[in-house]
């Protein structure tokens, strides 16, 4: 049988492999007990990754495993259909021209299609200037790309905005062929 | 005797291991730099061998720049030959002694003697404590600086800086650091997978009181924290905004900062009362406006703002309300931060394809480059206005650079296992 038990010195112990020497705040730990009752064995799991329904549910939720696989396919299947998943910008630019808006009507479609999938937009911005005013342009990326998919219905509260500014760069070199990998949008689905 | 000369590089090694330490170059002095003996100090008790802190103090003001420290083999005890050193174009001459009184107790006496008048300028006696070498070494760089330079140092201060290091497999961490102002003591707890970004000290002058606010992604987009590098209670997020929040500055008082919320897209400065949890709107743009800055007095808040089509800089007056434009050169201007005298901004100006820092007079409205880099950013002042630190890129690294706002002095701080970015200079600590 599977319990949750207060946490026994040795189980802590034992999960101190690092060399912090904390048990993390979010670390669960389960005991497996003996027949009488004697912590045997300890299992130290972190908890963001601990689904807590297998303790009550015997069956794994098949539902929503399927739904996730179709929409995983769906959206295989939108990469595999030239579509571009990134849109580039210009420098200090949030303009979207004719071609980009080509791609976003192509990912307006699928959204209609497949309507239980949500979009992230991740705005990023090349190095030059400064950090805090490309995490601003980077956001403004993302949302001008949000404002032209918002123009279909069916979209509302389904695209999430995220910036990282010029935090989270594709090509690394400091030169224009690096910069306009990364003055970039990103859509990601979920 | 070792003589150390102008321009020549003096690299101060450290001894800690896994920290992510800094290696100090002075790149750069004064060509009229002041020459100083500062003498090994006179050890007395057994535990007081490894306590001689005159290296700290060498190590200071050789990196002001503004110093040619000369250090003598032999030590030089409080009885100064002032004859034998006039010879040698000395202009004063540091001594001192430690003397242990107990367990963890110490007796620190240390003078200032010129040259030319032949007069001790200064001898100070104090008891100091195992724990508190450091900080009274820093308090003494700052009493010689004072005494022979007629300003205020900038050594009993602390810096804040993000590192970045990268594993074999492309996996990065980010590591938020404290440390004195010579990039020893470090202190870096909070390390993450994740950036961070733009971490500020408050101005605070106590340590218990000293916070940093910084903005980290370890939640999947950019919110603000503030850490209590010194009391137990560790770090708090301040409330989820909808959308960005960044770009974190404090009030000179300490009990607010402004932070720049993205609320329904829009990028505008707000004002976070960190005592009543009380959010002022203080800029109503279409456009971007963030990286807010407060002027010493907290009359005046300086911000970044493409209104105008380009990226200026503009100030707002916070007792009328009137936002004006205080950049007219250049299409790009960012990131301002005031100097402590509040007559001035640092700033990052591009110049063509090259963003360096620049230093505004408000009022003159004259632009002057401090560098000639091509990726600068993040200017701030030392707390006496003498320096500016910021990160700059060379060879595909990140290092941070601090130069004299008259340009004729600069050293480097670096990492050698990785990038070093996002400086920020304390205020002065209580004495």
């Amino acid at each position: 049988m599977k319990k949750l038990a207060l946490l026994p010195l040795i189980a802590i112990l034992s999960a101190c492999t690092g060399s912090g020497g904390f048990l993390e705040s979010n670390t669960v730990v389960i005991e497996e007990k003996g027949a009488e009752g004697k912590a045997v064995d300890a299992i130290v799991r972190d908890e963001s990754s601990f689904n807590w329904s297998d303790l009550t549910k015997p069956f794994s939720k098949a539902d929503d495993t399927n739904q996730a696989g179709v929409k995983q396919q769906a959206v295989a299947e939108l990469k595999a259909s030239d579509t571009n998943f990134v849109l580039y910008f210009a420098y200090d630019g949030t303009d979207i021209g004719d071609k980009a808006t080509q791609e976003i009507i192509k990912h307006a479609n699928f959204m209609r299609d497949n309507p239980s999938v949500k979009l992230r937009l991740e705005g990023h911005a090349d190095e030059r200037g400064t950090r805090e005013y490309n995490l601003a342009l980077g956001e403004n990326r993302a949302l001008a790309v949000k404002e032209v998919l918002s123009l279909y219905d069916g979209m509302n509260g389904r695209i999430e905005v995220i910036s990282f500014g010029e935090e989270n760069p594709i090509a690394k070199t400091h030169d224009e062929s690096s910069w306009e990998k990364n003055r970039r949008v990103e859509f990601i689905y979920e | 005797m070792k003589l150390i000369k102008g321009f020549v590089v003096f690299v101060i090694l450290s001894l800690s291991t896994a920290q992510a330490i800094l290696e100090v170059t002075v790149v750069k002095k004064d060509e009229n730099a002041f020459p100083i003996i500062v003498s090994h100090f006179e050890l007395t008790g057994k535990n007081a061998q490894d306590k001689d802190i005159s290296n700290i103090i060498q190590a200071n003001l050789e990196r002001s720049g503004r110093f040619n420290v000369v250090i003598p083999d032999a030590i030089i005890d409080q009885n100064v030959d002032a004859q034998h050193w006039k010879r040698q174009n000395i202009e004063a001459v540091v001594s001192g002694s430690i003397e242990q009184q107990s367990d963890k107790i110490y007796k620190l006496s240390v003078s200032l003697f010129d040259v030319y008048s032949n007069k001790q300028l200064f001898t100070k006696t104090t008891r100091v404590h195992v724990s508190g070498f450091r900080k009274v070494a820093h308090q003494l760089s700052d009493h010689i600086y004072e005494a022979l330079l007629g300003e205020s140092g900038s050594f009993n201060t602390l810096l804040t800086y993000v590192t970045v290091t990268t594993d074999a497999k492309g996996n990065k961490e980010y590591r938020l650091n404290i440390s004195d102002s010579d990039a020893m003591n470090v202190k870096s707890r909070i390390k993450l997978k994740t950036p961070i970004l733009s971490p500020v000290w408050s101005p605070n002058r106590k340590y218990e009181h000293k916070k940093i606010a910084y903005v980290s992604f370890e939640n999947g987009r950019s919110e603000v924290f503030i850490w209590y590098p010194y009391t137990r209670r560790k770090i708090e997020k301040l409330p989820r905004f909808d959308g960005i929040a960044s770009a974190p500055s404090w009030h000179p008082n300490g009990k607010s900062l402004v932070l720049t919320l993205s609320k329904n897209g829009n990028k505008d400065i707000y004002s976070y009362n960190l005592e009543d949890k009380k959010l002022t709107r203080l800029t109503h743009n279409p456009s971007i406006d963030t990286e807010a800055s407060y002027s010493p007095d907290g009359t005046r808040l300086a911000f970044t703002s493409n209104r105008s089509g380009q990226v200026q800089i503009y100030i707002k007056n916070l007792t009328t309300g009137k936002i004006n434009r205080a950049t007219f050169e250049g299409r790009y201007n960012a990131k301002a931060v005031f100097s402590p005298d509040g007559k001035s901004l640092a700033m990052v100006h591009r110049i063509d394809n090259d963003y360096r820092i620049a230093m505004l007079d408000i009022e003159t409205k004259d632009l002057s480059m401090m560098t000639n880099n091509e990726l600068d950013e993040s200017p701030y002042f030392s707390p006496n206005g003498d320096m500016i630190i910021f990160a700059t890129n060379r060879d595909n690294k990140n290092l941070l650079s601090v130069v004299s706002v008259e340009g004729n002095r600069s050293y480097e701080l670096f990492s050698q296992i990785g990038e070093v970015r996002e400086p920020n200079w304390s205020t002065y600590l209580e004495k």
